[in-house]
């Protein structure tokens, strides 16, 4: 009796229904079984991503990790977007660390990703084999793939790859509320979705609702459509908040036939990401839709939030706030409020409601979605037009701007021929000055446009006169079929040449993706190794403040402490730290900006000549000559200078015929390994 | 005859400084330290009971400045000198100003040591006494007579061209082909004369995948004349020994027996008294050995031999030197132990390029097994103008397997220098290589598997990583957030 209670018990708290290892079928089946709903938890990625800058650390989220293996989650959504770059630029953090900690805390857990088409997880079109060669290599179970464009022809290489792997590829399409923007359109572009996939059985739908615009007319009719078509597709709706109106049209879009929806914990939600995950299922079980959710569990991840919540105030934008006006300039999540900053920091902040007012009619313009990339490129387009507007006429120039477009657009349905001669002339200087990144979205690097090529005074407004040539060379190809492959080995040794080891596997992918954030990381870390996953974020931030102050921390399984005894005051722009490492004090010299500089040339490329190792430059020139001087013209193979180091010689060769350009050391000059003897120039 | 040695003046500095001052601890002797400008602080200075400085940087202002050594010696009322090895060790002039000036020469005769510092006067004392020399030429001076000789002899390169008055690696020149030929030779003589300031030269026969054993003699003023065994050297990096074991793992008993006896007869036909070295080229291939040269002197790997054999090398040399008798026979040296010694320079362990500075933190291996002979103390310095030895670590066990564990765990898990780098990880790659632990190597055992040695070398280990995180944290603490936190 109590043994047969007690695995009652157990069973009715497990919620798992998908793992880690389920082939795509079987966790479709394992969805489509579900009575009622089920969540993606997106508190490791895009809630982070939307509020608080992707500056959450693993150390921190990973906290969450043994809540959401019992938690009967769908998904966790912990990486790709953007927080993969800045965890590579800024938390320096790797994604595949990343990857490594939650497998192990929590295995149960589907770990999903979102990756954008060719631009995988970063802001240009990777050649096909680059993309295969990284997608096969990050185990990662449910691949959710968008494009700016919805152009599905760029989604195949991801798809095929994902699909041969045996994990799940989940395409979704972007979504809007636009008057161009139809159920047929986004039905059409299902259809290319289902026909890449192979029918519906091994997919999952996600319509992506970045700005946080669906409401419950558009959201339900689409899904409805949608199921009428495919009775059988699992639909995941992706939906931000912004707009102060998410719960109500995630109900909506529940009742049409979605099965999958993002959340957060409510500790975590904010204003630019996603519903807090107990209040929309609250909301849900109170409307009659079941929820797979073991509650307590979900409890006491929003719990665990608020432990470290409040050490990323700071990551927080000031411009905080839900907005409904987003249903006009669309700007997707985190973009919101970040672009404030930037409108802040650039000094033009008052701009900014002209500048949201031209987003929204520059997208009636010029079609596609916004989200990255297209909302880059939306922003940094429309911001400098507004800006060169205010530069050259202040007020009255934007004022004028603002009454052309309203005018080009509602009066005259984008009718340019119905413009005055003047406003013709004021239009086609509108994009003169638009970013390479609009030129090259107009020009068909990215792929196709969802409603087709801009007009062509565009062109001409972008281009000026060399705009017919310009369209001439418009790419009709999905840049999987027009961008010629990356010679992998070739970068493989360039990223070994720059580190002077062979990179492991994980950093010759993250340098695949970001080469100069990458080599960064790798610096970073060679110079302070596990720091960004070990300290704690009050330490990582700020350091230890006073004299006392202490973190003790493990590494590799041993327990370590730090504690700070004193900071010295700068004198010539060097501080020194005192700290017991493990009871052992140390004195630490840390440069300030302030610090001097000797800078030592090293030796790089042909023709520069550098010391072999440490030593002193006892000779220049060799014995049969004599003493070289700059002009002189060396042979290949004679002896240039002479080094010595602890008793032995060491003969500086020239490596090939040449004459003396520089000789950039003295005689009996100490010099270190690398350093910069000689320029020769190759004869 | 019977003198008294009263306080001992030691004509070095670092690690053969100390070692010698250990042994004058043990037998209540007053030791005087000398030292150059960069050395005031140097770990011998405070070993040592007096210390005199004398003079600048250079050696040739200070370690190899005879006249000041002398003085030193005299104002510190020191009645005898221990050269090391190294400097002044192998110096007849010096040896002999010493004995000029009064005072006991810790060392082999002036005459021997002249005799045998000159290579061709050694060969040709060798091939007197009957043993096998390599083929060469003596006394070259210019690179004709190279080509006529290799072509008269059907020599082919590789050649070696040594210096004279040359050792401990300097002054050593492998030329692989013809073309090398003209700057080799030069290189030779002028390390020859910056090192030894003596540019004669003479060309040997490369004798391929050799290796290098050496036996420990000594001997008194009464003609006793017994070896401590043999050691091999094979392992070397740029003619520089780098770890060294005893006994020899290539030897068989016979040619043991063999190759100690033939060292002992020519030491007993030169009259050699002190401690002293036959080095011996064995080709594993033909089976023979061939005479290299005999260092007159203290060598930097007699620990090993002391520890097989549980006798002072040093002891016996200062006994020696008061005219005493050697205290044993040959037949009470009875080795019963396997030795291995490291030498741990400051180097780059992948390009041997010096590494010098101060010694910020150090951790001294310790344990059964374990002796370390030590020229620095944590934070002292390591200056750039001396050899870059700063301590040897040397294992003991059982047997040569036992002895590797005892190494491997010295310096894998003991051992902590910071500050600057160190051969440690080259030395533990190659003890725990296969070939090594199998005894089957050569005089280019390094450079033939450099690459493979390097790939051996363990990336990170905790304690250095912690490190790592107190840097961040240091810097953080005095800097205030990243930019763009």
């Amino acid at each position: 009796m109590d043994v047969k209670e007690s695995i009652f018990v157990k069973m009715e708290n497990n919620y798992i229904f998908v793992k880690p290892g389920m082939s795509p079928g079987e966790i479709i089946k394992a969805v489509r079984g579900l009575k009622g709903v089920c969540f993606t938890s997106v508190g490791m990625r895009d809630a982070g991503q939307s509020d608080y800058k992707n500056r959450h650390r693993i150390y921190d989220l990973s906290t969450l990790a043994p809540y959401y293996n019992n938690m009967g989650l769908f998904s966790a959504e912990c990486h790709g977007g953007a927080r993969w770059h800045v965890g590579v630029m800024n938390r320096r953090e790797s994604p595949f660390e990343e990857i490594n900690i939650l497998r192990e805390l929590m295995p149960d857990v589907l770990l999903q990703t979102l990756v954008r088409e060719t631009n995988l997880w970063g802001y240009r079109p990777y050649p096909r084999n680059v993309i295969e060669y990284v997608v096969s290599r990050v185990d990662i179970d449910v691949w959710r793939c968008f494009s700016f464009l919805n152009d599905v022809r760029n989604m195949r290489t991801v798809a095929e790859v994902v699909m041969k792997r045996g994990r799940l590829f989940e395409p979704a399409i972007s979504f809007t509320v636009a008057d161009w923007a139809s159920n047929d359109y986004y039905l059409k572009g299902i259809e290319e979705i289902i026909d890449l996939c192979s029918g519906t059985d091994e997919i999952i739908l996600c319509i992506k609702d970045m700005a946080g615009v669906g409401n419950i007319k558009s959201i339900s009719s689409l899904i409805d459509s949608i199921k009428q078509k495919y009775p059988d597709l699992v639909i995941q709706y992706h939906r931000h908040i912004t707009d102060g109106l998410a719960i109500p049209a995630l109900l909506a879009a529940a009742q049409a036939g979605a099965r999958i929806f993002d959340v957060e914990e409510d500790s975590l939600a904010r204003f630019y990401g996603h519903s807090p995950i107990l209040g929309v299922q609250a909301y849900f079980e109170e409307s009659g839709i079941p929820v797979n959710l073991h509650r307590k569990e979900a409890e006491a991840a929003v719990r665990k939030v608020r432990e470290w919540i409040g050490y990323y105030e700071w990551a927080e934008s000031p411009f905080k706030g839900f907005d409904h006006t987003v249903t006009y300039h669309k700007m997707p999540g985190g973009a919101f409020p970040s672009s404030f900053e930037q409108a802040d920091k650039g000094g033009f902040l008052h701009l900014m409601p002209a500048i949201l007012k031209v987003m929204s009619l520059y997208n009636r313009i010029i079609h596609y979605f916004d989200v990255t990339p297209g909302s880059q490129i939306t922003w940094v387009t429309c911001s400098g037009i507004v800006n060169k507007y205010a530069k050259a006429k202040g007020e009255a120039g934007v004022k004028y701007l603002l009454m052309l477009l309203a005018k080009f657009i509602d009066e005259k349905s984008l009718n340019f021929e119905a413009m005055e001669k003047e406003e013709q002339e004021e239009l086609l200087g509108l994009f003169r000055n638009a970013p390479g990144d609009f030129k090259n979205l107009i020009l068909g690097h990215y792929g196709k446009l969802p409603m087709g090529w801009p007009p062509e005074w565009v062109y001409k407004s972008t281009f000026g006169d060399e705009w017919e040539r310009k369209i001439k060379e418009r790419i009709e190809l999905s840049p999987l079929d027009s961008l010629e492959d990356d010679d992998l080995e070739k970068l493989r040794k360039e990223l070994s040449d720059y580190i002077g080891r062979m990179p492991t596997e994980d950093e010759f992918i993250l340098f695949l993706m970001h080469p100069k954030d990458a080599l960064e990381m790798i610096e970073f870390r060679e110079q302070y190794g596990e720091s960004p996953l070990v300290l704690p974020t009050p330490v990582w931030r700020e350091g230890l403040k006073k004299q006392g102050d202490r973190v003790d921390f493990e590494l590799w399984g041993k327990p370590y402490s730090i504690e700070l005894v004193s900071i010295g005051a700068e004198h010539e722009g060097i501080i020194h730290v005192v700290m017991r490492v493990n009871n052992k004090t140390r004195v630490y010299t840390v440069e300030t900006p302030r610090a001097k500089k000797t800078e030592i040339r090293m030796a790089k490329g042909i023709g520069q000549i550098g010391a072999p190792i440490n030593g002193n430059i006892w000779r220049i020139g060799n014995p049969e000559r004599g003493a070289l001087k700059v002009g002189d013209i060396v042979h290949k193979g004679e002896e240039i200078a002479n080094l010595e180091a602890m008793k032995m010689e060491n003969a500086i060769i020239s490596p090939f015929d040449g004459q003396i350009a520089e000789i950039c050391v003295k005689l009996n000059d100490f010099v270190i390994e690398g350093q910069l003897l000689f320029v020769l120039e190759k004869m | 005859m019977s003198r008294k040695i009263k306080k001992i003046l030691i004509a070095n500095r670092g690690v053969t400084a100390v070692r010698i001052m250990h042994t004058c601890r043990d037998r209540k002797i007053p030791t005087t330290a000398v030292y150059s400008t960069p050395d005031r602080l140097a770990h011998h200075v405070f070993m040592a009971d007096t210390a005199v400085h004398i003079g600048e940087a250079p050696p040739a202002e200070s370690y190899l400045n005879m006249e000041k050594m002398i003085n030193a010696a005299i104002k510190s009322k020191s009645n005898a000198i221990h050269p090391g090895w190294g400097f002044l060790a192998e110096n007849a002039k010096f040896a002999q100003m010493v004995i000029d000036a009064g005072l006991i020469w810790i060392g082999p005769s002036p005459e021997v040591i002249s005799a045998l510092g000159d290579k061709i006067q050694a060969k040709r004392l060798a091939q007197k006494a009957n043993v096998p020399t390599i083929p060469g030429i003596i006394d070259v001076t210019n690179i004709d007579h190279i080509k006529k000789w290799m072509k008269e002899q059907h020599v082919s390169f590789p050649i070696m061209i040594k210096a004279v008055s040359g050792g401990g690696g300097k002054g050593m020149v492998k030329v692989g082909s013809k073309n090398e030929l003209p700057q080799a030779f030069e290189q030779a003589r002028s390390e020859a004369m910056k090192a030894f300031g003596d540019n004669r030269v003479l060309v040997e026969k490369y004798i391929e995948r050799g290796r290098h054993i050496e036996v420990q003699v000594v001997a008194d003023e009464y003609g006793n004349v017994a070896h401590l065994f043999e050691r091999e050297c094979t392992i070397q990096r740029r003619n520089q020994k780098i770890i060294e074991e005893a006994p020899s793992p290539s030897l068989d008993d016979a040619l043991r027996q063999e190759i100690c006896f033939t060292a002992t007869r020519l030491m007993r036909e030169i009259g050699y008294t002190s401690a002293g070295t036959v080095e011996f080229l064995y080709d594993t291939s033909s089976q023979n050995f061939y005479f290299l040269e005999v260092n007159t002197r203290l060598q930097v790997e007699h620990g090993i031999t002391e520890l097989i054999t549980g006798l002072d090398i040093v002891g016996i040399m200062i006994d020696i030197a008061m005219g005493n008798k050697l205290p044993f026979k040959q037949s009470d040296i009875l080795p019963n132990r396997w030795a291995l010694e490291g030498r741990l320079n400051a180097e780059d362990p992948k390009t041997f390029s010096p590494s010098f500075g101060k010694i910020t933190r150090l951790q001294v291996p310790q344990g059964p097994g374990v002796r370390i002979a030590t020229g620095v103390y944590e934070g002292a310095d390591i200056p750039p103008y001396y050899d870059s030895l700063f301590m040897l670590v040397i294992a003991a066990g059982a047997d040569r397997a036992d002895a590797i564990r005892v190494m491997d765990r010295s310096l894998s898990r003991n051992l902590r220098v910071e500050g600057v780098k160190t051969l440690a990880p080259l030395l533990l790659s190659i003890i725990r290589h296969p070939k090594f632990i199998a005894g089957e190597f050569s005089t280019r055992f390094i450079e033939e598997r450099m690459d493979e040695l390097i790939s051996m070398f363990k990336e990170k280990n905790s304690e250095d990583e912690v490190l790592k995180i107190a840097k961040y944290v240091a810097e953080i603490s005095a800097l205030g957030p990243q930019k763009w936190m």
